[in-house]
């Protein structure tokens, strides 16, 4: 049935286009209600007062917000988030695989060889160093 | 060549003079430099040079079709020889004035010269437009550096108006451009077709620039203090030749290229000749300042060619044309004068001074001379242009009210004389004070200076024909474009 | 392509040397070799030498107008490394970031020169846009240079996504990003998707340029911004985002039969207006420097108004005629104590040589013949005259070029006519013949401008 569906979201253009993906959105909702439904079911239950506070990351979110700091935890952070979209553009290389050849293996070469600069890079800024 | 060497000699000595250490030698090179140019301008103009040799044409920006195109006719030979000629009796006639950085002032003084000569010579429009400002910028130096207590603000006021009206004349000029398909040269310029209200456009823009210049009334507001506040070297150079830029624009620039819109419009300035000139006597009336006193009569007399130019007939260019070589020795006498009494007594109210003439006896008499032919007496110079421009006025057939403006100008001729001999009155005759019983007669170096000043009007005012015969064909060139007689 | 692909390594090499090189001087001398051999790259593309065979499917045009103005780009560069090197080296620590973010803006600069689509030329904005947000940031401990960063990314960003949305609607009108898609199917139905996604292109442009009414940003970020590098931002980026608006018109709107030139001559009358106005009333130079750089672009402005050959030689010759003298303004203006103009008084006596070439770049700004400037507004106002529509906007630009001689001449009269002691940092030799270089430069391009401009033709 689920490749009878497919097939035809290739062939007509309608509204039935969007079914696999309404169908998708419903496995995530579904999946996501299913496991905070029955987690309190599975495991052990104990209250405490330190388990109702409020926390984001791992730190306290009451009091002064205009608390500093460091500069190194933005620093890892948006490094995290250059190298991990950087990760993305091999995606599209892993489904041209075949069909782009060596020609294609030398310019991801090339890619990866930016990569390993900036890292590099950054290493050698210090970037990642956590004790000064 | 002569039109090249004639600026390549003041520019280059300018420039050089800048790295000349001593005083002394920098205004003697200064001095030797203009007599150098006078004597080429003569050389030129007495025919021992070529005739071919009077014009020059070289291509110079190819993409916009300028060039290098300088000619020396009737006209152009008559303003650069009143340059050539005044620049050497400027600097003898202050040698003893005392300026800091003097060859500085002297360099300046150069360059600015060859900026006149440039602009006198040019005959393509991009070219005149370059030596037009090339002129001024020296100006504006020599005025904020070496003038007077408000020089700054008043320099940078008479700065900004001729900026304004130069740029204006620039998009007129780049207007006329286009129209003459491409081609700034003069000669391009004359016979466009245009319609009546592209030829106004044209005109109002140049006209204001050389209205500014000359200064026409309304927009004359920068000159007296202009005039004032230099020192009176530059005020010399201001009025004795650059307030001819402007009356020579019109004759060049204006009247043969856009001639039917010159010939509508000139009633409106024309009236506004005679009402700057009324005014202008009026106020120099009540003048306790020498140098304002002559600043304001020099409006007066610039006005009458204007209203002259503006009702044309060929006696009334041909007046022009001579009064305005007349105007700048004569001038130029005035000011020498003033510049005596400021320098030996440190100050130019009228009020302050008197009973000069028995201790001057020599300055004396050779005022008076320049004071008769400031308010037209005949046998002098300025009678012959004066007479000639009343003439033609009177008998223009361009303008309706030519006997009401004659009879304006011609109170303003008797306001002249009454002005001009109240001062000498009030400062070489009657009692000596405290300031003036020290007095001494001028040194030789004035003496001379205003002896040859003297001379040019005697003798231009008994055989006036040479000169008249070297702008005749300019003249009636000028009124055949306009289809006047 | 030349330049692009150079720029780029090169901005990464210095990067390196940032690691490697610890000597200041090194440094200096890398990132100016660096962009000589740029420049050199640039001038060998002009004589049809290819160093890179990329095929960009037509994304990028090479033309002879893109080369010629990368050369005057590099040039202006390469002038303003060799008289302010010093000055970048001490702004902070990390003097080869600088440099390599300078050559980052270059190969935007390179981009936005040869855009033949839109996204590259979004690319290339934003190339040029994010190292300065940075290069404004650079002094970490100013309040003032903080305050103008963070002021400069927001609104930047504001305009970035105003620009997305403009590419977006037009992408939604033409379906395709190509310039000459957008040329020839200009007047196949008056799209009004694709009028209106230009307009919020013309408007994000307009921004980066700080034309009026979108300058607000631009006296505080110049003012806040170490001096050096404003003096980069005003001339050389600046210059770099009109020749992308200059191509984007040129191939856009003309022929439109849409009266796009009466919004840019409002737009080019109001710049023109504040610019000038709003300098007048400045007390310090910078500050006055950077009205008069909103003027200054309401000239340039001229060159999208009319669209002729004449506004094409006259955006070149702006752009050199405007980087010359500005970056030498602003490399006397740093070696200044004090900022203000009577800190310039009596700068004639103490420092001859810089008194003379600042007069002469600033004569050059007010458009004074015998000098480039003259010929970049002559070719400026010739343009718009040709053009023959809005001659009210040609007088309007000669009053405002008459009431700009006021406050530049002011720094005349304080460095000539006013007694005062200018004190200045040190200044070497090379350093005045440097500048007396450069305002020969100024002056003999100022007669001849042909020198520069044969190179559009051959």
């Amino acid at each position: 049935m689920n490749l009878f569906f497919l097939q035809n979201a290739v062939s007509a253009s309608s509204a039935v286009n969007y079914l696999p993906i309404a169908l998708q959105v419903l496995c995530a909702a579904g999946f996501v209600a299913l496991t905070l439904g029955i987690s309190p079911f599975l495991g052990p239950n104990r209250k405490t007062a330190e388990k109702l506070e409020t926390y984001e990351s791992g730190i306290h979110s009451v009091g002064n917000a205009r608390q500093p700091v460091a500069i190194k935890y933005f620093l890892v952070a948006i490094l995290f988030v250059l190298f991990d979209v950087e990760v993305i553009f091999f995606y599209p290389y892993a489904v041209n695989f075949r069909e782009l050849g060596w020609n294609g293996f030398l310019a991801v070469l090339m890619f990866v060889g930016f990569f390993v600069c900036g890292f590099y890079y950054i290493i050698k800024k210090g970037a990642l160093q956590w004790e000064d | 060549m002569v039109p090249v060497l004639l600026i390549l000699i003041p520019l280059i000595t300018g420039a050089a003079l800048f790295a000349v250490k001593q005083e002394a030698t920098a205004k003697s090179i200064a001095l030797l430099a203009s007599l150098l140019s006078l004597a080429l301008m003569l050389a030129g103009m007495s025919g021992y040079i070529d005739a071919a040799q009077m014009t020059y044409d070289q291509p110079w920006l190819g993409g916009i079709n300028s060039r290098f195109h300088f000619a020396l006719d009737g006209m152009s030979q008559l303003l650069c020889l009143l340059t050539t000629l005044s620049f050497p009796i400027i600097i003898y006639s202050t040698w003893n004035n005392r300026y800091d950085d003097s060859n500085r002032f002297f360099g300046l003084v150069l360059l600015s010269q060859a900026g006149l000569l440039g602009v006198f010579m040019a005959l393509d429009a991009l070219l005149f437009y370059f030596f037009w400002e090339l002129a001024l910028i020296p100006l504006y130096f020599l005025c904020s550096r070496w003038g007077g207590e408000r020089r700054i603000q008043v320099t940078i006021k008479f700065f900004i108006y001729t900026f304004i009206g130069s740029l204006f004349m620039l998009i007129g000029l780049i207007m006329l451009y286009f129209k003459a398909g491409g081609s700034f040269a003069w000669s391009d310029f004359l016979n466009l077709k245009m319609t009546s209200g592209q030829e106004l456009g044209i005109f109002l823009m140049l006209a204001i620039a050389f209205a500014i210049k000359m200064p026409l009334f309304p927009f004359h507001t920068w000159q007296p203090d202009t005039y004032e506040q230099s020192p009176t070297a530059v005020t010399m150079i201001l009025s004795a030749i650059m307030a001819k830029m402007g009356v020579f624009g019109l004759l060049r620039w204006l009247a043969p290229i856009v001639p039917s819109a010159t010939f509508l419009w000139g009633d409106n300035f024309a009236t506004l000749a005679v009402i700057g000139m009324l005014y202008a006597s009026f106020i120099a009336m009540r003048q306790d300042d020498l140098k304002r006193l002559v600043a304001y009569s020099s409006i007066a007399h610039i006005g009458l060619m204007i209203l002259a130019i503006f009702a044309p007939s060929y006696s009334g260019i041909q007046g022009a044309m001579i009064q305005m070589f007349n105007h700048g020795i004569n001038i130029l006498g005035m000011w020498i004068v003033v510049n005596v009494i400021e320098q030996k007594f440190g100050t130019r109210k009228i009020s302050e001074l008197g009973g000069l003439a028995q201790k001057a006896p020599v300055l004396t008499i050779l005022l008076v001379i320049v004071a008769l032919a400031n308010i037209a007496m005949p046998l002098t110079n300025a009678f012959i242009g004066e007479f000639m421009m009343f003439n033609g006025v009177l008998g223009s057939t361009a303008t309706k009210f030519g006997l009401a403006y004659t009879i304006a100008a011609l109170v303003t001729i008797i306001l002249s004389a009454v002005y001009t001999l109240r001062m000498i009155q009030r400062v070489f005759y009657g009692e000596t004070n405290e300031l003036t019983s020290k007095a001494t007669d001028i040194s030789f170096n004035v003496k001379l200076s205003l002896a040859i000043i003297v001379v040019g009007i005697i003798l231009i005012g008994v055989f006036p024909k040479p000169l008249l015969s070297l702008t005749s064909e300019v003249s009636a060139d000028i009124l055949g474009r306009m289809n006047l007689k | 392509m030349n330049a692009i692909i150079l720029s780029a390594i090169l901005g990464v090499i210095l990067m390196f040397s940032g690691i490697f090189v610890t000597s200041k001087t090194a440094i200096r001398n890398i990132a100016t070799a660096g962009m000589a051999l740029l420049l050199l790259v640039n001038i060998a593309e002009q004589g049809g030498f290819h160093l890179f065979n990329v095929n960009t499917h037509n994304m990028l045009v090479f033309s002879k107008f893109g080369l010629l103005f990368n050369s005057i780009a590099f040039s202006a560069t390469l002038l303003f490394f060799l008289v302010s090197a010093k000055d970048i080296t001490n702004v902070g620590i990390n003097a080869a970031e600088y440099f390599a973010l300078i050559f980052f803006i270059s190969c935007g600069i390179a981009i936005v020169s040869s855009f033949n689509s839109l996204l590259l030329l979004f690319l290339g904005i934003e190339i040029i846009s994010i190292p300065l947000y940075i290069l404004t940031g650079s002094d970490k401990r100013n309040l003032k240079s903080n305050e103008a960063s963070l002021k400069y990314f927001l609104m930047g960003s504001f305009s970035t996504g105003i620009m997305l949305l403009g590419i977006a609607l037009v992408y939604g009108a033409k379906a395709s990003f190509s310039m000459e898609q957008m040329h020839s199917s200009i007047n196949a139905g008056r799209n009004a998707w694709f009028y209106a996604g230009l307009l919020l292109v013309l408007i994000s442009m307009l921004f980066k340029v700080s034309a009026a009414p979108f300058h607000f940003w631009t006296p505080d970020v110049y003012d806040g911004a170490p001096t050096v590098f404003t003096s980069f931002m005003a001339t050389i980026v600046k210059a770099g985002v009109f020749i992308a608006l200059v191509r984007l018109f040129d191939m856009s709107f003309v022929g439109s039969g849409y009266d796009w030139q009466l919004i840019i001559a409002i737009v080019t009358a109001a710049t023109l207006f504040i610019g000038n106005i709003t300098a007048i009333f400045q007390q310090s130079v910078k500050r006055m420097l950077a009205y008069s750089s909103i003027a200054q672009a309401g000239f340039m402005l001229f060159g999208v108004f009319s669209q002729n050959d004449f506004s094409r030689e006259g955006i070149i010759l702006y752009t050199l005629g405007y980087s010359l003298a500005t970056i030498g303004i602003f490399a006397v203006l740093i070696k200044m104590k004090d900022y203000t103009f009577e800190g310039f008084n009596g700068l004639a006596r103490t420092e001859p040589v810089l008194a003379a070439t600042t007069t002469i770049f600033l004569l050059s700004l007010a458009g004074i013949p015998l000098t480039i400037g003259f010929f970049a507004k002559y070719f400026m106002l010739a343009s718009a005259v040709k053009s023959g529509s809005h001659l009210w906007l040609v007088i309007f630009a000669i009053l405002c070029a008459a009431i700009s001689v006021y406050y530049y001449f002011r720094v005349i009269q304080s460095m000539y006519f006013k007694t005062g002691l200018a004190e200045t940092e040190p200044v070497t030799p090379v350093f005045r013949w440097l500048l007396a270089g450069m305002a020969a430069a100024v002056i003999i391009l100022g007669i001849f401008p042909n020198l520069v401009l044969q190179y559009l033709y051959f």
